[in-house]
């Protein structure tokens, strides 16, 4: 992660890249229509029909019950002019920055680490990582509430065996996102590393013998091959945990309920907000305003993560 | 991590590891795994203990007495029965449909693909709680609240299934459906007989992901079923947390916290167990890779 004087990636990769020949084959027409058919039903049915239900709704003043007026851009103005929903975007972007880099970068240091032929006990280590993913979020985060308990948990009193002072973990503005953020990153990091660890063992391992005969050094080999080959994989990770994290919702609401003082209150928790205020109408809106953030930045991660190498 | 990074090796051996990497990695291990032990242990011992001495773990006075007051107080079985019942059906259906559409988004060009394949990815950014309110007023107008239908219907094939498969799918060599196309297998044969076999590691890993995600799904099966009778394990978990917030200031929260930490290792348990089991299964499975063949 230091090292700046190597050569630019894309100056060595297009040899090991190895495109596949372009084909020209009998083209079956039905078949592939009938494979991806079963998705768009299924869409159409439980995803597409609600999401025109939620639009309309989102231009009313629905509350649930009762007759739905119609009133226009009411709802969006509303919330774009609102120091609420703003905030909870922005608590939702620090966790992200808590989140999203340490991730990749350590994910991808794991994965590294586990993908070496020679090292011992690989097998315990990967149950070790990827276990947290396997446990239920509800049942962790109830854990979460009693092992960061001020007076009586467990984390504290760890601190205080090594002289460390007590932590206001879920009662400080200061600290209540980064104990999320830690249980999100306990919990997603082990899926971070066992896609990174198959992005990395689809690189053949002629790739790697080809250098090693042109003299390249492991970590040259590392910046070289390896980083470029599994961009797609990094480039999945970000998108996929970029929209969890704006979704996240579980972890402040069995948590914090999105305190203190809002400090917790993620874009997913302050949406949920207006269906338990039975404010479906803002609701609807908020949804659609978190769905087009959430797409401006998929799209932007990609691009960044892209535009090394095209 | 980079302590042999000078080395220019020519044999095809990658440089044996060397202590500091076994450090990181069994600290990183701890780290992931204590939660785990601290909550399965501490569920055992007496909830005034739990309060009193966080760390202490002694075999002679472990308890059961957390799991008999919690299955008193919660219906943590019925609770079992229906996510067992949601991840089979749910789960059979992802994963015949995911692999499928997958194989057909990597190894196909057909007119519209890639205006079907930019839906697919749009559906993939739409926040799951954009459709929670639609979606339960939908369910009231069929009729659907509180059936298992309800909880197994929507999401049964998603799309983040799809586009992972189609990753996984467009690594196999075209040589090989090629060769099954010569020997004159239907399409469907050539998804069965050849891509599914080459990639069963990633259809491992795509089982235990799905399996996974829905014993653990939450937001949408607390808002479509109200009825304890169909509520899966993750919901009647969520409402002993509440009880627990809501009892914070009570008298006898250590009480509250023995129950919460049963509940949640009882809910823990099997699916650990079952991941275990099959984690050296898949996970080799990817190391040896079909690609060769």
């Amino acid at each position: 992660m230091t090292s700046g004087t190597l050569t630019p990636p894309r100056k060595e990769r297009a040899a090991p890249a190895a495109p596949r020949p372009a084909r020209s084959r009998r083209r079956p027409f039905l078949a592939p229509y009938l494979f991806v058919a079963p998705f768009y039903v299924v869409f159409a049915a439980f995803g597409l029909y609600p999401l025109v239900f939620a639009l309309q709704l989102s231009f009313t003043d629905w509350k649930g019950a009762g007759e739905a007026n119609f009133i226009g851009l009411e709802n969006y103005t509303y919330l774009l002019t609102s120091e609420e929903f703003w905030s909870s975007l922005g608590n939702s972007a620090v966790m992200w920055l808590l989140i999203v880099p340490l991730q990749i970068v350590g994910g991808l240091a794991a994965a590294v680490l586990l993908a070496n032929a020679r090292l011992r006990l690989r097998g315990m280590f990967r149950v070790a990582f990827i276990a947290p993913f396997v446990t239920p979020l509800v049942a962790m985060a109830q854990v979460w509430i009693v092992a960061f308990d001020t007076d009586y948990g467990l984390v504290n009193h760890l601190f205080n065996l090594v002289g460390l002072p007590d932590v206001d973990w879920l009662q400080s503005t200061a600290w209540a996102k980064p104990t999320l953020a830690l249980l999100f990153l306990w919990k997603t990091t082990g899926f971070a590393i066992i896609i990174l660890l198959a992005g990395l063992q689809a690189v053949p391992a002629d790739v790697y013998e080809a250098a090693s005969l042109d003299g390249a050094s492991r970590k040259r080999q590392f910046w070289s091959l390896t980083l470029p080959l599994m961009r797609r994989s990094i480039a999945f990770l970000v998108v996929v945990q970029t929209l969890a994290v704006f979704q996240m919702f579980a972890e402040p609401f069995v948590v914090t309920q999105g305190g203190p003082y809002g400090s917790t209150t993620t874009g997913g928790l302050y949406l949920y907000n207006h269906i338990l205020a039975s404010d479906l109408g803002t609701g609807a809106a908020n949804s659609f305003l978190l769905v087009l953030l959430v797409f401006a930045l998929s799209l932007l991660s990609v691009r960044l993560l892209r535009s090394k190498d095209e | 991590m980079t302590s042999q990074t000078k080395r220019t090796g020519r044999s095809l051996s990658q440089p044996r590891p060397g202590p500091l990497q076994y450090l990181v990695l069994g600290l990183l291990a701890v780290v992931f795994v204590y939660p785990i032990w601290w909550a399965v242990s501490s569920s055992l011992k007496p909830p005034a203990d739990i309060v009193r001495d966080p760390l202490s773990f002694s075999l002679g006075s472990a308890t059961l007495d957390n799991y008999r007051a919690m299955f008193d107080d919660v219906p943590i079985g019925t609770g079992f029965v229906n996510t067992v019942l949601v991840v089979a059906v749910k789960g059979a259906m992802t994963m015949f449909f995911c692999p499928l559409a997958g194989y057909a988004f990597a190894k196909y060009r057909f007119p519209g693909k890639n205006l079907l394949f930019g839906v697919l990815m749009l559906t993939l950014m739409l926040p799951t709680l954009v459709l929670v309110i639609p979606l339960l007023l939908e369910m009231s107008q069929l009729g659907w609240v509180n059936t298992y239908q309800a909880l197994i219907l929507p999401g049964s094939i998603d799309a983040f299934s799809i586009f992972w498969m189609r990753q996984t799918i467009a690594a196999v060599p075209d040589e090989l459906l090629d060769a099954g196309r010569v020997d004159g297998a239907s399409e469907f044969g050539i998804f069965a007989r050849i891509v599914v076999p080459v990639i069963r590691p990633g259809i491992a890993a795509l089982g235990v992901l799905t399996a996974m995600n829905i014993y653990n799904d939450f937001v949408w099966p607390v808002v479509a079923v109200n009825d304890e009778s169909h509520q899966t394990l993750q919901v009647v978990l969520s409402t002993l947390a509440q009880n627990v917030t809501g009892n914070r200031v009570g008298a006898d929260f250590a009480t509250v916290w023995g129950e919460l930490l049963a509940a949640g290792s009882i809910a823990m348990l099997p699916v650990l167990a079952l991941f275990v089991l099959l984690q050296r299964h898949f996970i080799n499975g990817i190391l040896a890779g079909s690609v060769k063949g």
